[in-house]
């Protein structure tokens, strides 16, 4: 059974743009061993790094903002990011479970 | 993702269908999939793949291409019989949890919209009350009046239409007379048994909030063990 208990995080999206904040939508769409939260969950985050739901139990968040706000500044319409333990920025942002996610950035437009 | 997509993925949640969201990662557009709705052009070849995806209700990429798929279903449905001073709690935490409620109570002091604003309120005996609300497996009953009279009937209904969940509030001396009734009504063991009575998990708590959560407590984990 899944998305049962739904986290309302697509709602809130669209809050956030009916008050004309752009807004990126984050997904994780593929994990591997021990990741922190299941494939579909989500985060969104806005122009100014506001964000809301999560990707992972916080170690990868401030990564997804930081890439959420540069998508937004390049307008760019979608990214893929892969978080591993062996990233050259595990110190920072590595998931400390040793699981492997991707997330989905996309712009909501 | 396109806002038009965004709105129509909201109100299909709030008209709690079953769907799908295609995305194709290399193009970044989505669509909605429905059990009869045709897929679109782009992805008729991935029909099989989809469907697997859609009646396991799993989400992911579809191996070796860039399609990512997330399925929606239908929320749970719970019937609250007794719109008493737990039911107000659970009320909260249920809202939380996408859980669809209902609640029943044939007292109208008990069952206002001032103590449940904006619920569903059936204000009639349980008989009459279920008559207005679809039930089946994928539907939950916590009857918490400990009164015979009003959870008996409620109780009854939701073992003959094999409720997923059936909870019932009271003592283990209430509960057992309770089984006592269900046994002369003809039940099998089997079935009495499939109650959960007294009903939440053990956290040791007496106050209102503290037993609709032990109560929300049990009803989530049973949901997982579907």
């Amino acid at each position: 059974m899944k998305n049962s208990f739904d986290e309302k995080i697509l709602e809130e999206a669209h809050d956030w743009v009916k008050v004309n904040q752009k807004v990126v939508l984050a997904t994780v769409i593929q994990t591997w061993g021990s990741s922190p939260r299941p494939t579909g969950s989500r985060m969104i985050v806005n122009e100014k790094g506001d964000f809301s739901g999560s990707v992972s139990g916080g170690c990868v968040e401030s990564a997804v903002v930081r890439e959420s706000m540069g998508l937004l500044k390049d307008n760019k319409p979608h990214k893929k990011i892969e978080f591993k333990v062996s990233n050259e920025s595990a110190w920072e942002v590595g998931l400390a479970c040793g699981g492997e996610i991707t997330v989905y950035l996309e712009q909501i437009n | 993702m396109k806002l038009e997509t965004l709105k129509s993925i909201i109100s299909k949640k709030k008209n709690k269908t079953e769907f799908a969201i295609i995305t194709n990662l290399s193009t970044g557009e989505s669509e909605i999939f429905e059990k009869e709705k045709p897929l679109s052009k782009e992805l008729e070849k991935y029909s099989n793949q989809i469907n697997e995806f859609f009646k396991s209700k799993k989400n992911g990429v579809i191996d070796g291409t860039e399609i990512f798929i997330e399925t929606y279903i239908k929320p749970i449905k719970v019937i609250i019989v007794g719109a008493v001073h737990i039911a107000q709690y659970l009320v909260e935490f249920a809202k939380s949890l996408n859980f669809e409620i209902s609640i029943i109570d044939p007292r109208g002091y008990f069952a206002s919209e001032q103590r449940f604003p904006e619920m569903k309120i059936i204000n009639k005996w349980p008989d009459e009350a279920f008559k207005q609300i679809e039930t089946n497996e994928n539907t939950a009953l916590i009857a918490l009046t400990h009164d015979p009279k009003i959870d008996d009937p409620a109780l009854q209904h939701a073992l003959n239409k094999k409720f997923y969940y059936v909870g019932a509030l009271g003592s283990k001396k209430t509960h057992a007379n309770r089984c006592e009734r269900l046994k002369e009504a003809g039940f099998s063991s089997n079935k009495i048994n499939s109650i959960h009575g007294p009903i939440g998990i053990k956290l040791g708590g007496r106050s209102a909030p503290e037993i609709a959560l032990s109560i929300i407590a049990q009803l989530v984990a049973e949901t997982y063990k579907k």
